[in-house]
């Protein structure tokens, strides 16, 4: 008893008619809220109403644009069934004091029910510096973990490893001395290193084009990077040596197009330098995670996610030509930004998380979500805060039904229309780069650093002008509100102890293995070979992170950006 | 007001840098406490050696300032540097960017470093940069490097203040060549190839070696000076201790040839003509009486703009009905 | 010839978060002020040194992690052996109440933290500006 599909003529006659007839009239009667709407990030211009006919006109086909999920491209999701096997698993930040601080909080974590942790690191400690550097006065042990030692390390990974299935350690500049300073440790501890899911970001490219944490030039940069990756490929092939941190792109005002181009190209650079190694692509496609943010513009969020995943299946397939189905399959970690949150009405930031949560859930691409909290613009964290954070993910997961079906709001016209845009606009930017030459060239450049500048300066613009809302900020603002930021206190002493743990480290090792271990890395960093082996026997002699870092910047130099590489 | 120029010109001979940077200041802003620090100073011998540092948009000029700093630093130079960045055209603002590539060389006592925006002037300069050069000679500064914005071929002002114009290129600008040509290589006393890590550079060589065939055989029968041309790495400091040798070498020419002294009467000729058209309409204005006037008959049209500027021109008011 | 407000940003220790002062700086352009930027991991001795040479009239002291109390003191306390102390001071990033207080004690004029607009700050500069140059 079906009836016959109407054909398209029928469908844009009978479009034009409501248009004309429907809602024509009540647009002339009762006008538009705005004089025109748009989406937040991209300003592209939204229509009343998306229907098949836009489908057509973007080209979609069903087979080519979403397919099946856990089947190229990938769009509908990387797992065949969704989250009805397995929910995302669910991490979050963390990382103060010192390393038995962090291991109290870690613990604490884990007992509320998580099974993933990242730690972060102080300012000193990614800039390559130790706690007794005159630089570092003020911040040892505050915007993360002080880790200038073995010892530190040792004290940092007192955790229960039977429930930790997951560490992600963000440590980009120094990654390799941090990878080094772990795998000591856990032997020092006797864990099993394959036990867990080592992820590393070693993502020092991005922090050239926004972060800001880097120590050597880019090239030097991506060389080390390139020796973590190597390394972990060939010893610890459960671990994930390399993920490109989109999210901070993101967070340093990307738009999703431009956040999606730049983090693939310099995947692409990391890509190439591995190939350059002697790998095959599917030896080494399957190693590559990245880690997105999404953002409150819902359905640009939830495109985002799947046209991520479409693009690096594409990219995989078509330009290396990858077969595996590991390799085509992006690794993609999820969470919401932490810059949609506000200081003003810090209770409105629950609510934010939920949606963007949602949105994560709904693009269905993370395997693995962390939760900021709703108190992240102001401080560091409380512990009401984590509980809070954790409960928005389990609330999402639970109580919505949305993890019940795979890909829900896949075939929506409007985010299928806005999956292909990205898409095809993500594509246009990359061969942008390319014909710049690359990743790299685009950093030493400071095309990427210039892009972000103006779109931070836009983007503000557009708060500013009330373009952009956010409520309680410039929409259903209280006046007089007092913005007040308190910052979580944090043990005034822990400064003084990381110092005097340090100097007693220093005092008590044999210097002269120290000085041997050191000569070590330099000339492993002069030539070509794999400078983790060499750091790992420094480390073991109780080298500390500052003095391996200032080894490398010894023959490598440091970066110093201008105002074409910084944007200003 | 002349007790406060006379006092300032004293601390700045002495070396203050806060005065020297406050006297460039009122330079930039008009103040004419700025003209009479000037002349407080006007008359002492020239000292200092000027080298312009000029050539396109990110060329790597402020970077190859950077490196000349450190190696003018190493022959025991004290080094004083004007970085000119454009102003924007449309708020009169300036996001000056040249400085962020010396700022390594701030805590040196031995290295002064300001940047100036255009304020409006077309050629590359600031109108102050001329006036601020003087005085950061009269500082005690042995070497004034003057960064031009990025320039085209019509922005040649540096060649009128500086003693030495170094002229920067870089590989793989091709059809940039061709403004070299036309007016950027006639100001040349040295050539600077800059980027020669990059790829293009003997190409780039090439071409400019045979543009400056051309251009020696144009002068010849002038004071013979053949600009060299010197390849740098200005990021690595490669090629600076050469490209200063022919700095210097320049300026050895320039005395020996009597060339120095004919562009110091150049120059100075220059310098009234340019500080007259700044500055005359101004105090033409200033002088004349009946301003409100003349300009409210000018309006009502009893009297026509011929007229009216002729009459300010003579140095009067309003003219007779 | 306009005169023509000049502005040092200036971003102090290891802090690296530079959206701030990237807004703040092609704000100020675009508000006609002449913007100087001092590139990251300043000393407070840099960041004086490079203002007396600037003459700059403002300084902006922006900061995203925890040590501002103990830079932008140094910095006023310099500021204020080198007799330059007609500077105004501004203080911008992530600092709680009780520390802006503090710091507006020291002479820090104004502490903008993160929800500050640029329009604020270009005002608050402003009329800074146009009560010294009525004196
Ligand atoms: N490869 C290479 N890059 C260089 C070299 N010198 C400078 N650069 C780079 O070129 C870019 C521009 O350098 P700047 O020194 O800022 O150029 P500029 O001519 O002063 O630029 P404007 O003042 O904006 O006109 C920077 O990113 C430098 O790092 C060089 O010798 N080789
Ligand atoms: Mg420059």
């Amino acid at each position: 008893m079906s009836q016959p599909p109407r054909d398209r003529d029928d469908l844009r006659a009978h479009q034009e008619r409501w248009e004309r007839e429907t809602r024509g009239p009540h647009v002339a009667a009762h006008g538009e809220r705005l004089a025109e709407f748009r989406t937040q990030a991209m300003r592209w211009p939204v229509k009343p109403l998306y229907t098949p006919q836009d489908l057509d006109e973007t080209g979609f086909d069903y087979l080519r644009d979403a397919g099946f999920p856990g089947e190229y491209p990938f769009t509908r999701g990387t797992s065949p069934d969704g989250y009805r096997t397995e929910l995302w698993r669910m991490l979050q930040v963390t990382g103060f004091g010192t390393g038995e601080d962090w291991a109290r909080r870690g613990r604490y974590m884990l007992e509320q029910g998580l099974n993933g942790l990242i730690i972060e690191y102080d300012l000193p400690t990614t800039n390559g510096l130790d706690s007794d550097h005159p630089l570092a006065a003020g911040e040892v042990c505050r915007a993360g973990t002080a880790i200038d030692t073995l010892a530190d390390m040792e004290a940092a990974l007192d955790l229960p490893f039977e429930k930790l299935q997951h560490l992600t350690s963000v440590c980009n500049g120094p990654q390799p001395v941090n990878l080094a300073m772990i795998l000591a440790a856990l032997e020092k501890r006797g864990v099993d290193p394959d036990s867990f899911t080592l992820q590393m970001p070693n993502a020092i490219l991005i922090e050239y084009t926004c972060v800001g944490r880097y120590i050597y030039p880019p090239a030097h940069g991506l060389r080390v990077a390139t020796d973590v990756i190597e390394y972990v490929i060939r010893n610890h092939p459960r671990w994930v040596p390399i993920a490109v941190v989109s999210a901070q792109l993101y967070a340093a005002r990307a738009n999703p197009v431009q956040e999606l181009a730049f983090g693939f190209s310099i995947a692409m650079q990391y890509l190439d330098a591995v190939l350059a190694r002697g790998f095959a692509i599917d030896e080494v496609a399957p190693y590559f995670s990245f880690i997105t943010g999404v953002d409150m513009d819902f359905f640009e969020a939830v495109a985002k996610l799947r046209a991520y995943r479409k693009i690096w299946a594409k990219l995989m397939r078509d330009r290396y030509g990858a077969t595996k189905p590991e390799s085509l399959r992006l690794r993609l970690m999820a969470s919401p930004g932490t810059m949609s949150l506000t200081l003003q009405q810090p209770l409105n930031n629950i609510a934010r998380l939920g949606i963007q949560m949602l949105a994560c859930a709904l693009g269905g691409g993370a395997q693995t979500m962390t939760s900021p909290l709703h108190d992240e613009a102001h401080a560091l964290p409380s512990e009401e805060a984590i509980a809070v954070g954790a409960a928005v993910q389990n609330i999402v997961a639970h109580e919505t039904g949305v993890a019940d079906v795979v890909d829900p709001l896949g075939g929506s016209y409007y985010l299928e229309v806005m999956t292909r845009k990205i898409e095809d606009a993500v594509f246009a930017e990359i061969e942008k780069i390319d014909t710049q030459g690359g990743a790299l060239r685009a950093i030493e450049t400071g095309y990427f650093q210039r892009a972000l500048a103006q779109e931070q300066y836009d983007r503000h613009r557009d708060l500013e002008s009330g373009r952009r809302k956010l409520v309680g900020v410039n929409q259903g603002a209280v006046s007089g509100e007092k913005r007040s930021i308190e910052l979580f206190e944090l043990d005034a002493d822990a400064e003084r102890r990381q110092i005097e743990r340090l100097q007693r480290v220093r005092a008590e090792r044999d210097g002269s293995a120290v000085t041997r271990a050191l000569a070590r890395v330099r000339e492993a960093a002069a030539g070509t070979e794999n400078l983790v082996p060499p750091i790992l026997e420094a480390v073991k002699a109780y080298a500390t992170h500052g003095e391996i870092c200032e080894a490398l910047r010894d023959v490598f130099g440091s970066h110093h950006p201008d105002s074409l590489t910084t944007g200003i | 007001m002349s007790e406060r120029a006379r006092d300032a010109a004293a601390r700045l001979r002495a070396g203050d840098t806060a005065a020297l940077a406050r006297a460039i200041r009122w330079l930039e802003d008009g103040d004419a406490l700025g003209a009479s620090v000037l002349r407080e100073v006007a008359g002492a011998p020239e000292r200092a050696w000027r080298i312009g540092v000029t050539g396109p948009a990110g060329a790597g000029k402020s970077t190859l300032v950077d490196a000349l700093i450190t190696e003018l630093r190493r022959r025991g130079q004290r080094v004083g540097v004007l970085a000119v960045d454009p102003s924007s055209p449309f708020s009169g603002g300036a996001l000056l960017g040249d400085r962020l590539r010396m700022q390594r060389h701030t805590l040196d006592p031995g290295v002064f470093i300001r940047s100036m925006a255009t304020r409006g002037r077309m050629g590359g300069l600031a109108s102050a940069t001329h006036g601020a050069a003087i005085l950061v000679d009269a500082a005690g500064f042995d070497v004034v490097l003057i960064e031009t914005v990025g320039v085209g071929q019509d922005e040649l002002d540096v060649a009128e203040l500086a003693h030495t114009t170094v002229v920067v290129s870089v590989p793989g600008l091709g059809d940039e060549v061709q403004a070299l040509k036309a007016g950027l290589f006639e100001v040349a006393d040295v050539h600077a190839l800059n980027k020669a890590d990059l790829p293009g550079a003997d190409s780039a060589e090439r071409n400019l070696r045979a543009l400056l065939d051309l251009e020696t055989q144009r002068r010849e029968g002038e004071p013979r000076w053949a600009p060299p041309l010197v390849r740098t790495v200005a990021a690595r400091g490669d090629g600076v201790p050469a490209l200063l040798d022919a700095c210097d070498a320049h300026r050895v020419h320039l005395a020996a040839s009597g060339e120095g002294e004919r562009r110091a009467a150049t120059r100075a000729e220059q310098l009234f003509y340019a500080l007259l058209r700044e500055q005359a309409p101004q105090r033409l204005l200033a002088r004349a009486t009946d301003l409100d006037r003349t300009i409210a008959a000018l309006r009502a049209g009893e009297i026509d703009a011929f007229a009216a500027a002729e009459a300010v021109l003579a140095g009067g008011g309003l003219p007779a009905l | 010839m306009a005169k023509r407000i000049r502005v040092l940003l200036a971003k102090l220790g290891l802090d690296s978060h530079t959206i701030g002062v990237t807004v703040i700086a092609k704000a100020l352009r675009d508000a006609g002020m002449e913007v100087i930027y001092s590139g990251l991991k300043q000393t407070p001795e840099m960041v004086v040194r490079t203002a007396i040479q600037e003459d700059v009239d403002v300084v902006g002291l922006s900061s995203l992690s925890a040590a501002h109390m103990s830079h932008f003191s140094r910095v006023l306390e310099l500021l204020r052996a080198e007799g330059a102390s007609d500077k105004l001071v501004l203080g911008g990033g992530v600092i709680p109440e009780r520390d802006a207080e503090k710091l507006r004690a020291m002479g820090v004029a104004a502490v903008f933290t993160m929800g500050a607009t640029t329009t604020e700050i270009i005002e608050f500069i402003e009329r800074w500006w146009t009560q010294r140059e009525a004196q």
